[in-house]
């Protein structure tokens, strides 16, 4: 392992370096979090231009709280989630105050969503996914992405929207029967298989 | 268990999809990467260099007043002062040890008799 190789210290620590001039510190740091807020803010989103404006906006509110972090007080992780969290529902309520005009210029669903999501789901299951995902009420997107896309706790995502566990546990349950509902009837074209009759 | 002619999706598919997504997870544009650590590096307070340790506390003010190569100097003017001190405090019955030793080395008399080291008296007289 190279000396100045600090992926293998803890997210404190590195920020802690980073505040105290460690350009190697800002470097790991970069790598170890944006790929992360991007893929977050591009799943709540559904654009990657906006999401690498988010991912963007996000790390530099990283590096200016880094010298006033208090270590122990929250995870990196959690704040930052929290942090495009925010940014997202900011830029979501600010497409919804667009001019009806810009609105028009979106184009119109040719037969409603179930018909855009077949066209998606028959090229590829990664677009239907993201397809269905836009389609869920934003809370319930925020718990479904968080949990079973970024892979966290319940009780982090509990820290990151700021409500309790149990509501996390209900946005979740919803989001996926939702999505099952959203996806219902394209099994065959996202490529899954049916199974073997059992004995 | 058997799925034959399901076309609704289950809570399995479901989850085999989300591991898919987790598997395919696009990575960040090197430009974007690029833009973050731009900002990352403008925010940083680059630390300032060491101050360079301070031997002689007392000729310290010498090195203040020169511009370069001020702590040199102060090291000379240490070891200038040093050699005067030295001078001044020689013990005086050094030179006269060695006249003695002189005179017996040009003397007639027989070499056995010659002290080559002259006697501490002298030295431990002089306090």
């Amino acid at each position: 392992m190279p000396l100045d190789d600090l992926s293998h210290l803890p997210d404190a620590d590195l920020l802690a370096r980073y505040a105290a001039g460690d350009r190697g510190a800002a470097r790991t740091l970069t790598l170890r979090f944006t790929p992360k807020v991007l893929g977050y803010a591009g799943r709540l989103l559904g654009d990657r231009a906006e999401a690498e404006d988010i991912a963007q906006e996000a790390m530099l509110r990283l590096w200016r709280i880094a010298p006033d972090w208090r270590a122990g007080e929250a995870q990196v992780a959690t704040w930052l989630y929290r942090v495009v969290t925010n940014l997202v529902t900011d830029r979501l309520r600010a497409r919804r105050r667009r001019p009806a005009a810009e609105l028009d210029a979106v184009a119109e669903p040719a037969d409603g969503a179930p018909g855009v999501l077949a066209g998606l789901i028959a090229r590829d299951r990664m677009a239907a996914l993201d397809a269905a995902l836009a389609q869920l009420p934003e809370r319930q997107r925020q718990a479904v992405v968080l949990r079973h896309l970024e892979g966290l706790a319940n009780p982090e995502i509990a820290a990151i929207m700021e409500i309790g566990v149990e509501a996390v546990e209900s946005l979740t349950a919803r989001g996926k029967r939702a999505l099952a509902a959203l996806l219902s009837g394209q099994r065959a074209e996202l490529g899954y298989q049916d199974e073997e009759a059992g004995p | 268990m058997t799925r034959i002619g399901r076309s609704d999706m289950d809570m399995r598919d479901l989850d085999d999809l989300f591991a898919e997504a987790r598997e395919r997870a696009a990575p960040a544009p090197p430009a974007l990467l690029a833009r973050v650590l731009e900002d990352a590096y403008a925010g940083q307070v680059v630390p300032a260099p060491a101050p360079a340790p301070r031997r002689w506390r007392m000729f310290g003010w010498l090195a203040g007043l020169i511009p370069a190569g001020g702590a040199a100097l102060s090291g000379l003017a240490v070891s200038a002062l040093a050699g005067l001190w030295i001078g001044f405090a020689a013990p005086t019955p050094f030179d006269a040890s060695l006249g003695r030793v002189s005179e017996a080395l040009w003397s007639a008399a027989p070499l056995e008799n010659v002290e080559l080291i002259p006697s501490l008296d002298g030295w431990a007289a002089e306090g």
